[in-house]
């Protein structure tokens, strides 16, 4: 699957790697300041909480300077850290899970009928084709599947790997959220159709 | 059409042109930028580790830790001639990543949200291991004593403080309820994995 994230559009000359890479602050500011916005973006998209992807960046970006010394550029510099961003809001993630004595897999299992009414089958058209708050009334493991998959562009067996759970795992999670998010798909064709409807009738 | 996307149809219940829709309508949503003080703070912890270079020509991590010490000393040496006895009533508004350019009434409620939504992330975490550094230990009880130092002058009914002294008092509150969640969050990881 071609590489979809706005990380790969971003360009670091290697003179400001090289130089990341010996301390120099300068350039990691630079870095910082090319890749702040998707890094907090993915974080917050994981967690919803801006103060929690707020440390969450500022993890990812203290593990880059530890780390950059090591990035030999095999891949490019923003593949790397959406790597490194993607793991870090994924143990963040894990651990607030595994602090609620849950598993991965039973994600789902709270996420009641109760919560379908507020997840863009809504009664109210607008709420409805909100595609940002249906993504965020997932639950957290659909969620983030739907956006590494989707968005970020990772292959299920990659998903699988960064969760520690089997491909189909990963399938199947997507294939819920779809469930989910199809009533807002429809409605927002129906939009469409109604006004193409009414640009011919004018 | 092909077996592959005949076959992806039925794992998914999309069609192809509806996951395609789905998956441009998710790309094209807005991306948000961190607050400029997220820089700030992985500078010095970047600097306090050695990861960086300390810059000779801007030095303002030493004027960051003197308001902040300035904030601490105010919270448990001044406080009792300053309070207000106006009730705490917890907005229910979403904390808001951006403050400027707000009232101090309204910079004072995030605040207020801000501390409530970490005491609940505090709330998620596990319990204290049984087992831990005494260093670390001794950190945390630090924390948790300058905290609950601040929350005993914010809740002195006898005491009258300004907007503004109210403001640092909450800050205050804010910055070390995220420095005992960070904390708190690296020694669940240390025990959970």
């Amino acid at each position: 699957m071609p590489d979809m994230s706005k990380f790969a559009d971003i360009k670091i000359d290697q003179a400001i790697v090289k130089r990341a890479a010996r301390g120099d602050a300068k350039a990691h500011e630079i870095i910082y300041r090319a890749f702040a916005t998707p890094v907090y973006s993915i974080c917050l998209r994981f967690t919803r909480v801006p103060a929690q992807a707020e440390d969450l960046v500022q993890e990812t970006f203290i593990e880059i300077m530890r780390s950059i010394a090591k990035f030999r550029g095999e891949a490019a510099l923003g593949s790397w850290i959406r790597r490194i961003a993607v793991t870090k809001s994924l143990m963040y993630l894990r651990s607030a899970w595994t602090a609620r004595g849950q598993s991965l897999a039973d994600d789902w299992d709270e996420f009641t009928a109760g919560d379908a009414a507020t997840l863009g089958v809504s009664a109210h058209p607008d709420d409805a084709l909100d595609l940002d708050s249906a993504l965020a009334n997932l639950p957290s493991v659909s969620r983030t599947v739907v956006w590494l998959h989707d968005v970020e562009g990772f292959t299920h067996k990659e998903i699988a790997k960064f969760m520690g759970k089997s491909e189909s795992f990963s399938k199947s999670q997507l294939s819920r959220a779809y469930q989910r998010l199809r009533p807002m798909l429809q409605q927002a064709n129906e939009h469409t159709a109604a006004d193409a409807e009414f640009i011919r009738s004018c | 059409m092909t077996s592959d996307k005949k076959e992806d149809e039925m794992i998914y219940g999309l069609t192809m042109d509806e996951r395609e829709a789905l998956q441009q309508g998710l790309q094209q949503l807005p991306e948000t930028s961190p607050p400029r003080v997220v820089w700030d703070r992985i500078r010095a912890q970047a600097e306090a580790e050695g990861l960086i270079k300390r810059s000779l020509a801007r030095r303002p991590s030493t004027w960051y830790t003197v308001g902040l010490a300035a904030a601490v000393a105010l919270a448990v040496f001044v406080a009792p001639g300053l309070m207000n006895p106006s009730e705490q009533v917890f907005p229910t508004v979403p904390p808001v990543a951006a403050v400027a350019e707000k009232t101090p009434q309204e910079k004072l409620r995030a605040l207020q949200v801000e501390s409530r939504q970490i005491e609940s992330d505090l709330r998620s975490l596990p319990d204290d291991p049984r087992v831990m550094r005494a260093s670390t230990a001794a950190t945390i009880h630090e924390l948790e004593e300058r905290i609950a130092a601040i929350d005993y002058q914010l809740n002195d009914p006898g005491a009258q403080l300004s907007p503004d002294n109210e403001e640092i008092f909450w800050r205050e509150r804010v910055r070390l309820m995220k420095t005992l969640f960070r904390l708190r969050y690296a020694q669940a990881q240390r025990t959970a994995f």
